[in-house]
């Protein structure tokens, strides 16, 4: 068979726009999942069971479940009560999978600092709390950031799931441009690229992150 | 509340410490006037870790009492928010060096030292910048302010650590065997900086297992023992005349051809 890749030119922008998308979804999931991530970590770390135990059940949860299973059941689920639009499920419900296994990544380095640099700074004059934020949070973050990194670049790919429920990502609007062109081949080999390149990016992302925090451990 | 020169700067008064059964402290009672050098020698597990972190309130004495500077520094009396408020307060008047010295990884040298200025004492920047250079000048490390500490040796991580405790401008210095973790060559360097400060009047309370370096910077040395203190005395009489059986079993030990 032959190859012809001039329909992806022509649908060139509609992609495009399927990766914006796909980018600034990852970007929301990223900043909500690391930043609820610690929140999660310290909360099911430092509360008492009655807090801590639900937490650590959701976690589970969300970390034994199948990520699709999950977006139906936000969407098409609750949906039955009240109509939540589909991006919203879409950020809410990859952020809520990716907090979970961010939370138990910071739950592990959070236990990790030692109990000297708690001591240190309490005896510095700082309360708990304080601490808390200024001495271990930090240092918990740094010694996350490789683990962290690899549950971002495999997030990126599970963006595409999202396709399910209709978020026009660039798998769906690639989906759209073959039912259009009768080209999936090209319109698949081009998106596989897209997603390769993203992918080269996070890594160099990811190294150029790791140099800076090596020295702060 | 800063009281009269007659104010001991430290005291402790019948201080026990258990930790379930094992009663590590037993009793302590020790006075250390302001500008006071006090070492503290004794075997492992005598209890001196546990009487320095006393004072600090790392742990909660069972009984006694402990002052500093006339304030008294357990208070059972005190829960929740106003015992931290009140703890953290009397934690800002004193320095503790720790024998792995704790600093702050991802913090830089200039950093660790003036962290506690900034947010606690509401500092601006070229404020605490200024005196966080000024301490770092006086361990000898002004330039390494911008280093991290991974990249220092011990001895440079451990006057580090004491620029770092010296930033809030403590009445008492805690120093718990601020030397021990060190390579021998890199143990000078740290004393030296202690000797600047006994030079300057620090009031200071040392748990060292270094005879020599106890004997020449301290005004009184206390020799414990299973949670006792088993004698006390100038450092002259204590290492040269020990009154007691055991201290004098513990310095033939430990001082060897030196004594
Ligand atoms: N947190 C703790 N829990 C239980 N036992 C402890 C604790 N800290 C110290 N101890 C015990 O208390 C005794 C005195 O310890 P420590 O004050 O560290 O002695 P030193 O500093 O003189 O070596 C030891 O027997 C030690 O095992
Ligand atoms: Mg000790």
């Amino acid at each position: 068979m032959e190859f012809d890749f001039s329909p992806v030119i022509d649908y060139l922008p509609t992609l495009l726009q399927g990766v914006g998308v796909t980018l600034l979804i990852g970007l929301a999931v990223t900043v909500m999942s690391v930043i609820g991530g610690q929140i999660v970590a310290v909360i099911s770390l430092y509360t008492r069971k009655v807090v801590s135990w639900p937490l650590r059940f959701f976690i589970w949860l969300f970390m034994t479940t199948p990520l699709l299973l999950q977006l139906y059941f936000l969407y098409f689920g609750i949906g039955e009560w009240i109509l939540i639009p589909a991006i919203v499920v879409g950020v809410l419900g990859l952020g809520f999978h990716y907090m979970a296994y961010n939370a138990d990544i910071f739950i592990a380095t959070i236990r990790s600092v030692s109990s000297g640099q708690y001591e240190a700074s309490r005896s510095l004059g700082f309360g708990h709390l304080a601490t808390l934020f200024y001495v271990i949070l930090p240092q918990a973050f740094y010694r996350a950031l490789p683990q962290l990194s690899n549950n971002m670049i495999i997030m990126v790919k599970d963006i595409s799931v999202l396709s399910a429920i209709g978020i026009g990502e660039m798998v769906y609007v690639s989906q759209y441009a073959i039912s259009v062109t009768f080209r999936p081949f090209e319109f698949y080999i081009t998106i596989a690229v897209i997603y390769y390149l993203i992918n080269l990016m996070m890594e160099a992302g990811q190294s150029w992150i790791e140099r800076r925090a090596a020295y702060r451990r | 509340m800063t009281q009269t020169t007659d104010t001991p700067m430290v005291e402790l008064k019948g201080v026990k410490k258990r930790f379930g059964d094992l009663e590590v402290l037993k009793g302590i009672d020790l006075r250390v006037d302001r500008g006071r050098i006090i070492s503290i020698i004794g075997p492992s597990g005598s209890g001196k870790s546990t009487l320095l972190r006393s004072v600090n309130n790392l742990e909660v004495i069972d009984e006694g009492s402990i002052l500093l500077d006339g304030m008294q520094v357990n208070r059972p009396d005190l829960k929740g928010l106003a015992y931290e408020r009140h703890i953290n307060h009397i934690r800002q008047n004193m320095g503790m060096v720790f024998q792995h010295f704790n600093l702050f990884p991802h913090l830089s040298t200039l950093e660790n030292v003036t962290l506690a200025p900034r947010k606690l004492k509401g500092m601006n920047a070229s404020g605490a910048r200024e005196l966080g250079m000024e301490l770092l000048e006086r361990v000898g490390l002004a330039d390494k302010a911008q280093a991290y500490p991974s990249s220092l040796s011990g001895g440079q991580k451990q006057r580090v650590a004491i620029a770092r405790a010296l930033a809030m401008q403590p009445k008492v210095m805690l120093f718990d065997e601020a030397t021990s973790a060190l390579d021998p060559e890199l143990v000078e360097e740290v004393n030296l900086v202690m000797k600047g400060l006994a030079e300057e009047h620090m009031t200071m309370l040392i748990v060292t297992h270094e005879m020599t370096f106890a004997r020449d910077v301290s005004d009184w040395a206390m020799f414990m023992d299973g949670g006792v203190v088993v004698e006390a005395n100038t450092p002259e009489n204590l290492f040269s005349h020990p009154d007691q059986e055991r201290t004098q079993h513990f310095l033939r030990k430990h001082l060897g051809a030196q004594a």
